[in-house]
């Protein structure tokens, strides 16, 4: 039998096939995924696919299915239907293999209150096999100046600050983290998504992430998944998101009635939003100016022409609403 | 298992549990060692207003059995409820805390982490019986007991260390109620169920064959004409503290963690 010589041709190919593999292998794959108890689908058949170095972010109201869906990620709610696979591994109570590389945030955070924040974190390295100390961590969640106090003098902010860095002291290539924003403050908030996006750019990470406010996901995800009453009503990329948004040209004129017989007799189709009128049509979205001349060669020239864009929590509550229809 | 122990201990020697259990069997022992006190001179203790006068005192003696035996008797009945509250608390803190959910996904099984709570759990009971035969030895000597011989300082002891060891093994359902429970609530709730059937059933003559009530039968609280319990008895009492760890692993690797 030939010996492989480290660093030979033979040695390092196939460590190139099993890094290439790990790369086209979905981080997480959700197929079919279901949780019901009796007759209620607390998640309905949903199926995603996550790829490395995407921030997902999975939108839906309060008891839409997000934590029962990524409680069943990590084994903790076992699906009545389909399955799940995080990093290559088949997800279930007893198989663990995935668990050294992924950190998580469920629900609020909680920490136990008699420990400083240095011993809780010490407990999650200890439990996690890790060497060194939690320093790097601490200094990373800005929390250096409560490092030896108790965890249960930690304001809010501070306590979700803790949990991030639980799920983050060990490096994870994959973090899932349910409402991670939740009660820090507006710079909170900005720190922990310049810390996300950096750690999907610059580390690779992937980071599934569960939230109800649209607008805070749109800043920092890259894809969005919209779910309600536990199914999955529509997938989306972050950056495409304004293709998806509804937009409106909104005309107010000097005589409103003859205006819209005006616009009609050439094809469009106005209809009364109580203070004007309001087109739909591509062709006046795209022209406005055309609409404005209209009115004005025909006597009755436009007080207010605007092109009104849905805002993200109007789309947000629409899509819901389908789902409900 | 060693890394969920090491987080184990650090827990409990944060918390107040430990000095307050460790208060609760000292009393215990201060408790017999005045009822010694007493029984040694009846009218000493009326003048000092311990005994009122209509009290009997009765099937005990002021000697160095009659106060292990006490003692013994002591740490079956109040050890139900101090290391039934140890094992709830170490299991019930965990949801009432709401960190059992970081406990789950881990490289350290779930099994471990169960494991290490009842592995503290059983470490601090024999302790604490330890603790209890120190103090009663101290107690002891200190009143000046009676009857002490080698021997009966050692089966005294060994009685002590044997109920504290059959009431903890009978605790282990208690860190399966608080689990199933979610809390203390459920747990403490069963272990008064444990603790009222114990003393009725021994009293209507069927102890020898409630789990429950066996470290008490052991421990002589039936007095001294009512035979020890049986072979059954030790082995309820076994089969008792065995299901209760394995369906506590089984709960914790199988439920559906919602909380």
């Amino acid at each position: 039998m030939p010996t492989r010589l480290p660093g030979s041709p033979a040695a390092t190919l196939p460590v190139i096939a099993r890094v290439v593999q790990s790369w086209s292998v979905p981080v997480v794959h959700v197929s079919a995924l279901s949780k019901r108890y009796g007759g209620l689908a607390a998640v309905d058949e949903v199926t995603l696919s996550i790829e490395r170095g995407e921030i997902y972010a999975l939108l839906g109201l309060n008891g839409a299915g997000k934590t029962t869906l990524i409680r069943m990620l990590l084994g903790m709610i076992r699906p009545t239907g389909g399955s799940v696979t995080v990093l290559g591994a088949a997800v279930s109570a007893g198989e663990r293999s995935a668990w050294a590389r992924v950190g998580y945030l469920v629900e609020a955070p909680a920490a136990y209150p008699e420990l400083t924040v240095r011993e809780n974190l010490d407990v999650v390295r200890r439990l996690r096999r890790l060497q060194g100390s939690a320093d790097e961590v601490i200094d990373r969640l800005a929390l250096s100046p409560y490092a030896d106090q108790k965890a249960r003098t930690l304001s809010m902010g501070n306590l979700q600050r803790l949990g991030l860095a639980k799920a983050l002291i060990h490096r994870p290539e994959l973090l899932i983290l349910d409402e991670p924003v939740n009660g820090l403050d507006p710079a909170g908030v900005v720190e922990i998504r310049t810390l996300l996006t950096e750690l999907a750019r610059d580390d690779g990470a992937t980071v599934f992430l569960s939230s109800h406010l649209l607008a805070e996901v749109a800043l920092l995800a890259t894809r969005i998944g919209i779910i309600h009453r536990g199914r999955l009503l529509q997938g989306i990329e972050a950056h495409g998101l304004e293709r998806h948004v509804r937009r409106r040209l909104a005309v107010t004129s000097t005589q409103d009635a003859k205006a819209r017989s005006v616009l009609e007799s050439h094809g469009y189709a106005p209809s009364d939003a109580g203070d004007g009128l309001v087109l739909t049509d591509d062709q006046a979205l795209a022209h406005p100016e055309e609409i404005a001349t209209l009115l004005v060669q025909a006597g009755c020239p436009p007080t207010r022409l605007v092109i009104e864009e849905e805002d993200l929590e109007t789309y947000f509550l629409r899509i819901v609403g389908a789902g409900d229809a | 298992m060693r890394e969920a122990l090491w987080a184990e201990v650090l827990k409990v020697r944060r918390s107040r549990l430990l000095w307050l259990t460790a208060l609760a069997f000292a009393v215990a022992a201060a408790m017999c060692g005045l009822f010694m006190f007493i029984l040694q001179d009846p009218q000493r203790a009326r003048t000092l207003g311990l005994l009122g006068d209509k009290a009997q005192l009765s099937g005990a003696v002021a000697d160095w059995p009659g106060h292990l035996g006490l003692l013994a008797q002591a740490v079956g009945v109040s050890g139900v409820m101090i290391y039934g509250i140890t094992v709830i608390w170490l299991f019930g803190r965990e949801f009432s805390d709401h960190t059992a959910k970081d406990l789950l996904a881990l490289p350290t099984s779930r099994m471990a982490i169960v494991a290490a709570k009842f592995t503290v759990a059983a470490c601090w009971s024999v302790l604490l019986a330890i603790q209890a035969a120190l103090l009663g030895l101290l107690i002891g000597t200190a009143l000046g007991l009676p009857g002490w011989s080698a021997q009966a300082i050692v089966s005294g002891t060994v009685r002590i260390l044997v109920t504290g060891a059959l009431t903890f093994v009978l605790t282990t359902p208690f860190g399966l109620a608080a689990s199933l429970g979610r809390g203390y609530l459920a747990a403490v709730g069963a272990m008064f169920a444990a603790l009222f059937s114990a003393q009725l059933l021994a009293a209507l003559g069927f102890g020898a064959y409630f789990p429950w009530s066996v470290p008490g039968l052991y421990a002589g609280l039936a007095g001294p004409d009512q035979d020890p319990p049986g072979f059954v008895g030790y082995l309820l009492v076994t089969a008792v503290g065995v299901s209760g760890v394995a369906a506590t692993v089984i709960w914790w690797h199988r439920a559906d963690h919602t909380r």
